[in-house]
């Protein structure tokens, strides 16, 4: 090998290796910094409903052998429930969402107006998190709790989950509706190209047999699209999962309570990252503030294990 | 097959017929619908952006800093504007350079491993790099809300993002080219930089863009780093708050005065405006390279 | 605006260049020789501040200052930390923080006040009579509907609806919570033992009850959501007005129903001055007399006695003294426009005291 090469080797790796490093370092430093708050709260942290900063103008006590203010805890079951119940949600409506207008703009849409009509749905993803919260808070809300949520919950009423009472119109499925516009686009732009890479002898075929469009549609190309779909969702839950500005401005931001049904409040683990750290950071003990950052932790940890599982099943990787 | 079969074939095919026809407009119609909900969806956030944000737009924004609740938002643009650059500057290299590695060396061990990390990076989210940048570079290494921090935090954010479109971009060059190169003499350095980078750099350049606009765009994991500023920001790397454009959005918003709310929809259109042209511009430029190798 | 339009042009051909040459490095060495000094924290205080500012470093070209509104919390932590110069909260130190960091001085630089609002369809126009106990059982669960018997005993005549009450309060760490759990606390004993007081609180686990974000985000939610209730801040009183929505009377210690006006803020600001310690620490909430409102507060500013150099205790020093002078920032033209009061010339007595500590 020349000189030159093996120098020009040695330098891209170098700047590749600084990707895991990263990583690596991202996990040490949250593991760190969580690490008193994971002694301190041990297993319940996960599985009960109870963040409480304690009496901050108390005393502090010695729990566990930490320093903690009087009646502190910290557990975020409610944060985890909410965390995945609107990011299901929020999958549960853009898949349908996502795979219509795939199928629309890939098969009843002339050619020349295609890569146009696409950019209605594939720019959602570019609008900034916090002018969707924007959106959802000044336009969304009030059209949804006045005119959507009562008859909704009415014409429900009865089934478990969706029945009354309708809400203020914060809450899961308000997040649910504006997570899904923000993962649409990535589910249909990957879709779209993998309907349109179906092989036009299959379509042909189906022509031949005397199928129509539709049908087409239905019976060879929606098979061959399970795959991806699977893929690609997986990675859309990834992306709902750690939305934070748009959450925060619409979700109800729920304490210490699991949602009764799919219009009460709720909280995320990423939305009650940003607005607890300024409370946390006034426990004297610094308590909170670990227990921010096992939030922290916990939520990388989750979201690494959901595009992990994203990637096996795309081993490919992204088109868009 | 009997002969009342074939009797009634014709009219059980009709029927078979009609309702397949009638599954089919239905199944159209629902198509249609879902496009139409996402449309209108995008299009009434660009109205409300649009429709608030013109009215409150004028000259003086761009012409002088923000002073308390009223005022310009030159010192948040250029905030947004050089937060984004420091970015690009140290997430280029990691995510140019790495991506050459992946693609190149791509049967390394440690390629897949990179490949891989990289992948999963791309979805953390952004306010866990936040965090990590609060409690890392402005508490433990105490340089306070700052230019360094924010952009090590968007870097670190972004560089994972254009090594896998680098990568996908380099290995968008048919391998022919390659060949080509190695049988005139070039080594791999020179293959890569002469050849391949040339060859792709259209489709290295869409990554970085769409990457620009991902930094711009965010609000969450700058609120701890850089916090914010009334002024133009000073030269120092550390220890001084920065301005951008998307606190604006956030904050201001929560102001009691007219003029504040007016200076967040103003911000909101130009962050979208500005986001939106990026992304376009991205794509122009790869719809014309399609064009181009069909052609 | 001569001085603000000279950074400006100077800086504006520095700006273009940074753009055009990409160059974070081309920057560093353009140091201003003015002094920069940096205010985060209270969204309470934050519309004061950017009000003050702008008039300030007008008058003093030699100073820039940043404002940014975070939250009380993170105004005291990081005026602790020494991140910021000026920490603003709407509550002062508890005396474990005070303990852990005798340094910090609690600077108040006016009052103010809490508004308890409510969206109730067709009653808005109502001062609804309410108690620290009917409030605090609704934002605990033991009152959920609003024709319950104990907001009818407190209304006799008003037609109360029988809906679900949809409590609202803030997320973020606020000194507006600080206000509203320790009018809770003193007036009811049940919240005083489950839930006291702070900045943030635990807030029982009542269905449907909203987690707001800043004073707008309460008053968004209760646009947005009949039937609902909120603690907003005074400042907000333009916007809370022009939505239209209702503003209680609350009950004194005295027993007497009072709303917000230019007497009753007064009247529980002189019964409270006086028993201001030194140091000011001090809640002003549930003031005696019988003309008080009760729910009152100093406005502070956490400042560290210790400053790094001679330079910038002075400028810090110079503006605070601005800040509560009757000609400076406590001018009824600042203040009326937030709603707060001036302080009162006994209390800025003891302030200034705290000033000159400053070093």
């Amino acid at each position: 090998m020349r000189p030159s090469d093996a120098l020009f080797r040695v330098t891209v790796t170098l700047f590749a290796a600084v990707i895991p490093l990263s990583l690596l370092v991202l996990l040490l430093f949250l593991l760190h910094d969580a690490w008193p708050a994971i002694r301190f709260n041990g297993v319940d942290f996960l599985f009960k409903n109870a963040w409480n900063l304690g009496n901050q103008y108390g005393n502090p006590v010695t729990v566990h052998g930490q320093q903690v203010m009087p009646g502190a805890s910290f557990a975020i079951l409610f944060l985890i429930v909410g965390t995945l119940a609107s990011s299901l949600i929020a999958l549960l409506l853009a898949v349908p969402l996502g795979v219509g207008a795939a199928i629309f703009l890939a098969e009843a849409v002339p050619a020349g107006l295609r890569s146009y009509l696409a950019l209605l749905v594939e720019l959602l993803a570019s609008v900034p998190s916090v002018v969707f919260g924007l959106w959802g808070y000044v336009v969304l809300i009030p059209l949804l709790a006045h005119h959507v949520y009562p008859h909704l919950a009415r014409w429900l009423s009865g089934v478990p989950f969706l029945g009354p009472p309708p809400g203020s119109g914060y809450g899961l499925l308000t997040a649910g509706i504006v997570l899904a516009l923000m993962c649409v686009p990535l589910i249909a732009a990957n879709l779209r190209e993998a309907i349109e890479a179906t092989p036009q002898a299959l379509r042909e075929a189906g022509l031949a047999v005397g199928a129509t469009r539709f049908e087409i549609v239905r019976k060879i190309i929606l098979p061959r699209l399970r795959l991806p779909l699977i893929g690609v969702s997986t990675l859309a839950l990834g992306r709902a999962l750690g939305e934070t500005m748009a959450v925060l401005m619409i979700s109800g931001n729920a304490l210490n309570i699991l949602p009764g049904n799919i219009y009460s409040p709720i909280s995320t683990m990423a939305s009650f990252m940003v607005s607890q750290l300024d409370s946390a950071l006034q426990d004297p003990t610094n308590m909170a503030v670990y227990g921010i950052a096992e939030i922290g932790l916990a939520l990388l940890l989750l979201s690494l294990l959901v595009n992990a599982v994203a990637r096996v099943l795309m081993p490919r990787g992204l088109s868009a | 097959m009997s002969a009342i079969d074939i009797r009634y074939a014709p009219a059980a095919f009709e029927r078979r017929q009609r309702r397949n026809a009638r599954v089919s407009a239905l199944g159209w119609a629902a198509c249609a619908l879902a496009f139409a909900l996402l449309a209108s969806a995008l299009l009434d956030i660009l109205f409300l952006v649009f429709h608030r944000g013109l009215s409150a737009l004028n000259l003086q924004l761009f012409l002088t800093p923000t002073s308390g609740i009223g005022g310009g938002l030159l010192n948040a643009i250029e905030g947004s504007v050089l937060l984004t650059l420091g970015a690009l500057l140290l997430a280029v290299p990691i995510g140019v350079l790495g991506g050459i590695y992946v693609s190149e060396y791509s049967r390394d061990w440690l390629a897949h491993g990179v490949r891989f990390v990289a992948d999963v990076l791309v979805g953390v989210p952004s306010i866990v790099f936040g965090l990590f940048g609060y409690l890392t570079m402005v508490t433990a290494l105490d340089w306070h809300f700052s230019m360094a921090a924010g952009c090590i935090t968007l870097a670190l954010m972004i560089a994972p993002y254009m090594l896998r479109t680098t990568e996908l971009a380099l290995r968008g060059v048919p391998h022919e080219l390659r060949e080509a190169s190695y049988a005139l003499g070039a080594g791999q350095a020179a293959t890569v930089t002469h050849v391949l980078l040339r060859e792709c750099a259209s489709r290295v350049l869409t990554g970085i863009l769409l990457a620009t606009a991902i930094s711009m765009g965010e609000t969450a994991p700058l609120i701890y780093t850089v916090n914010w500023s009334n002024y133009y920001w000073n030269g120092h790397l550390t220890h001084e708050p920065v301005a951008y454009l998307t606190y604006v959005i956030w904050s201001f918003i929560n102001e009691p005065f007219a003029s504040a709310h007016a200076l967040a929809y103003a911000a909101a259109l130009m962050i979208t405006l500005f986001v939106l042209a990026l992304t376009l511009l991205a794509r122009l430029s790869l719809n014309r390279l399609t064009v181009r190798r069909s052609a | 605006m001569t001085h603000r339009s000279q950074p400006t042009r100077l800086r504006a051909p520095r700006f273009a260049l940074l753009a055009a040459a990409a160059g974070l490095l081309a920057a560093g060495s353009a140091a201003a020789a003015t002094l920069t000094l940096n205010e985060t924290g209270s969204s309470l205080l934050y519309p004061l501040f950017n009000l003050w500012v702008p008039a300030y470093t007008k008058a003093h070209p030699g100073v820039q200052i940043n404002t940014a509104s975070t939250g009380s919390g993170t105004g005291i932590a990081q005026s602790i930390e020494g991140l910021v110069q000026f920490g603003a909260s709407d509550a002062y130190l508890s005396d474990a923080q005070m303990k852990k960091n005798p340094e910090m001085l609690n600077i108040p630089v006016a009052i103010s006040s809490q508004m308890i609002n409510y969206n109730l369809p067709g009653l808005n126009n109502v001062h609804l009579k309410l108690n620290g106990t009917t409030v605090a059982g609704m934002y605990d669960g033991r009152i959920r509907y609003w024709d319950n018997a104990a907001l009818k005993q407190l209304n006799p005549g008003v037609n109360l609806p029988h809906h679900l009450i949809v409590t609202v309060h803030r997320t973020d760490g606020s000194g507006d919570t600080f206000m509203f759990s320790q009018f809770l606390s003193f007036t009811d004993k049940t919240w005083a033992q489950k839930v006291g007081y702070g900045t943030s609180v635990n807030w029982p686990a009542v269905p449907g009850a909203i987690g707001a974000n800043g004073n707008p985000g309460m008053v968004s939610a209760l646009r947005n959501a009949p039937y609902s209730i909120a603690y907003v801040g005074v400042s907000f009183k333009n916007q809370t007005e022009k939505d239209g929505l209702g503003e209680a009377m609350l009950q004194n210690r005295a027993g007497r129903f009072v709303m917000i006006n230019e007497k009753t803020v007064p009247a529980a600001a002189a019964a409270m001055v006086p028993k201001t310690p030194r140091d000011e620490r001090i809640s002003m909430i549930y003031a005696p007399g019988a003309e008080s409102y009760p729910i009152i507060n100093y406005e502070y500013v956490m400042v560290k006695r210790d400053q790094p150099d001679a330079q910038q205790a002075a400028a810090i020093k110079q503006f605070l003294t601005w800040a509560v002078s009757p000609q400076g920032g406590n001018a009824l033209g600042f203040l009326k426009q937030v709603n707060f009061l001036p302080l009162p010339a006994s209390a800025r007595a003891l302030t200034l005291a705290q000033i000159g500590q400053i070093r």
